[in-house]
């Protein structure tokens, strides 16, 4: 049979509806976009790098939801880690964002902006007593009301140091630095016996380092930065003075997590950030490290560690709103944190979570150790990121402290560019 | 019968402007939908203070007037020119004699060809991460040095030095594929001229100057322009061994690393970084019309 123009127009016009179709919002099925309303319906939740270890403890969690809830049916997506934040603004833009999803803070605040995050103290605030006050803080965004994702886990990390090198150095190795100004002078006693060969530190500090060390990283008002003072110029120009002596890794200015982490298992490195998850991870890569490896205390000048956050956001244009926010709060409620929590190394933000025995109590091993002891400082830890640092501030920041420690500008200069680049960054975010 | 149920030659008329576009039609539709819908919507973007998550506004050329005045953007041109200064002369020159080293017909010599080959299907990120290995300090190229006395260097973290390590990347990377695009071309190049230029004296070295250039310097303008336009968009090499913020306080970035950096997250300034793409086209266009109009001056 010939083609006419008109099958090819009817063809072209099917062709072109059939996708558009598709991208409905599928209100057929029930629920509602009322947060009081009947928990029911279909809702999709995205996780971030969650289902390669952790696939049957949401499968089962899902399951459990949909039998105390019966008419609802959760859709779970995870997105690997790499590109996640892409992922997130490529479905913001294109108004597909999932109904419930994983979120760190600092996701959190430019879909809270963009009005795609749901007010949790106005449509959830009943849940509010059930979290850690300062966990539920941690998805407030300055200069906005509310609070925008339900805290999730928690997770802080100790320090860990290379006892062996300590020794060669002529340094306790029973006695590792706890603040900052320690740390430096630890450092540079090892450069100095190692002939520059062993570095303490492999990476350049971050904003997080700047909070440690007691800088004001914002203004009250939280509409600019303030790292650029006093105490933020000393503590790059003792950096830059551990980078000279090589007490900081060369490659620090490029370096990367996995990159240190590396060094750190090499011995090229003597202390390096981790959690209770690497422990086995030395173990079994690095027998030899593992059996002179020191665990302590996050350095802090302030006396508060920093922690990490997670959260779990409500779509703000879900049609499902009761059911997101029911599950979300599934999620992150005592009951399931905590059992989560006894299959990975995190901690529940949940209210009296971390007084259960299995977060307090000892026992032989280093894994309980670290536990307890991480549990311990994060009572009265603090999330030192504010929630407004974006990614191209940090690497704002990154790029400047690199040219102070290269000598190419001074602390003080490369502060001040800092400061004005991620200024002007929050300026252009609006 | 035939003549029943031939078409009429006035339906024939009507079904030709038809049946091409009707074959056409999936290629024109992902040509429409992945390349020229992005790139129209980059224009526009370009001229707009977009982001994200926020649709923006017209903005005329602001996006290009703050670009005067941002230094990571200069710094982004100056290593995607250098990149392509440093690659292209390589990937011209570099392939060819490996094409003659190879074109030869004698035993074994599948082998070498293929294993010249093997770098250009593996993959970027293995490859970038083997030569970080290779390259970083404590590593086996470190060693070696030191072994011979030389000392260690920082090839991963001097800004120049890290440079030229990823234009070595893209060299070692690229040598297969242009190798083949030569052997082809060599194929093409008549014995008799060899042979005549032989007899009358030519050596090696003068045969390869005088038959073996011109009889493919067609191929090498191609070589050139297609290595060049590649050169200049340059990212993967580079990301993956200077890292996301391009190299020690980002002095190693390029033009399309500012674009990735700048445009892409949730607070993305897409605007801005369309104002960039343009850039980055605008120049691709002119390396390309540079090359293919060297060729023209050649010949004339």
């Amino acid at each position: 049979m010939p083609i006419t123009r008109r099958t090819l127009t009817a063809a072209a016009v099917a062709a072109l509806l059939v996708p558009l179709a598709a991208c409905g919002s599928g209100d057929g099925d029930g629920g509602s976009s009322d947060a009081s309303g009947k928990v029911e319906g279909e809702i999709t939740f995205q996780t971030w790098n969650l289902r390669a270890n952790y696939k049957d403890y949401f499968e089962d969690l899902i399951a459990d939801f949909e039998k105390e809830y019966p008419g609802t049916e959760v859709k779970w997506v995870d997105q690997p880690a790499e590109g996640y934040a892409d992922k997130i603004s490529a479905d913001a833009a294109g108004g597909t964002l999932p109904d419930v999803v994983n979120v760190s803070p600092d996701l959190v605040a430019p879909l809270a902006k963009a009005g795609l995050a749901l007010d949790l103290d106005k449509d959830a605030a009943k849940y509010r007593e059930e979290y850690l006050e300062g966990a539920w803080a941690s998805h407030q965004i300055p200069g906005m009301e509310g609070t925008y994702a339900f805290p999730w886990y928690l997770n802080t990390g100790p320090l860990f140091y290379n006892k062996s090198l300590f020794e060669k150095a002529g340094l306790d190795p029973e006695k590792p630095p706890r603040t900052y100004d320690e740390l430096f002078d630890t450092a540079l006693e090892l450069a100095e016996q190692s002939d520059g060969e062993v570095a303490t530190l492999a990476q350049v500090p971050t904003i997080e380092d700047f909070g440690r060390y007691g800088v004001q990283l914002m203004n009250e008002k939280g509409d600019a930065f303030t790292f650029n003072d006093a105490k933020g110029v000393d503590m790059l120009t003792k950096y830059k003075e551990l980078y000279d002596a090589g007490a900081l890794d060369r490659q620090a200015l490029t370096a990367t997590p996995e990159s240190t982490g590396k060094k750190f298992l090499t011995g090229a490195v003597a202390m390096n950030p981790g959690s209770a998850f690497d422990l086995g991870n030395f173990k079994k890569q690095a027998p030899n490290l593992y059996e002179n490896i020191g665990i302590t205390d996050q350095i802090t000048s302030t006396g508060h560690v920093n922690m990490y956050v997670m959260g779990v956001m409500v779509n703000a244009n879900t049609s499902k709103k009761p059911a997101a926010i029911a599950f979300a709060h599934y999620v992150t409620d005592a009951e399931h944190q905590m059992s989560f929590a006894k299959k990975v190394a995190i901690f529940p933000s949940t209210a009296g979570s971390l007084d259960d025995p299995y977060f307090t109590k000892e026992d032989d091993t280093d894994e309980t150790r670290v536990r307890v002891a991480s549990a311990k400082a994060l009572k009265d830890a603090v999330n030192y990121t504010p929630v407004l640092f974006s990614e191209q501030m940090k690497t704002a920041l990154r790029n400047q402290v690199a040219k102070a420690l290269q000598g190419k500008e001074s602390p003080k200069e490369a502060l001040d560019n800092a400061v004005n680049e991620c200024n002007q960054l929050l300026r252009q975010q609006g | 019968m035939a003549s029943s149920t031939a078409p009429t030659g006035s339906r024939v008329r009507r079904q030709l402007p038809t049946s091409p576009w009707l074959f056409a039609a999936p290629g024109l539709l992902v040509i429409g939908a992945f390349i020229l819908y992005p790139f129209v919507s980059t224009l526009v973007n370009a001229f707009t203070d977009r982001r994200t998550l926020v649709e923006g506004e017209f903005v005329g050329l602001a996006n290009f007037r703050e670009l005067l005045h941002d230094d990571m953007f200069w710094i982004g041109l100056r290593n995607s020119t250098l990149y392509v200064l440093g690659v292209v002369p390589a990937l011209v020159i570099l392939p060819l004699l490996l094409a003659l080293l190879v074109q030869k017909n004698i035993p074994g010599i599948t082998f070498f060809r293929s294993a010249f080959y093997t770098p250009v299907v593996a993959s970027i990120v293995v490859v970038g991460l083997i030569w970080v290995w290779l390259l970083d300090e404590r590593g086996l190229v470190n060693s070696l040095l030191e072994t011979v006395g030389v000392g260690r260097i920082g090839f991963l973290s001097d800004q120049w030095l890290l440079l030229l390590s990823a234009m070595a990347v893209t060299v070692w990377k690229g040598l297969g594929y242009y190798m083949i695009i030569y052997l082809a071309a060599l194929g093409n190049v008549p014995r008799e001229l060899h042979e005549a230029a032989a007899v009358d004296g030519a050596g090696a070295v003068r045969r390869f100057l005088t038959v073996t250039v011109p009889a493919v310097r067609s191929t090498m303008v191609l070589v050139g322009a297609l290595s060049s336009v590649a050169a200049f968009k340059v990212f993967s090499e580079v990301y993956l061994m200077a890292g996301p913020s391009g190299g020690p306080a980002g002095e190693d970035t390029t033009l399309v690393m500012l674009v990735q950096r700048t445009g892409t997250g949730l607070t993305g300034r897409v605007g801005y970084a369309s104002a960039i793409s343009v850039v980055v086209f605008v120049v691709t266009v002119a390396l390309m019309l540079l090359v293919l109009r060297a060729d023209r001056w050649e010949e004339s």
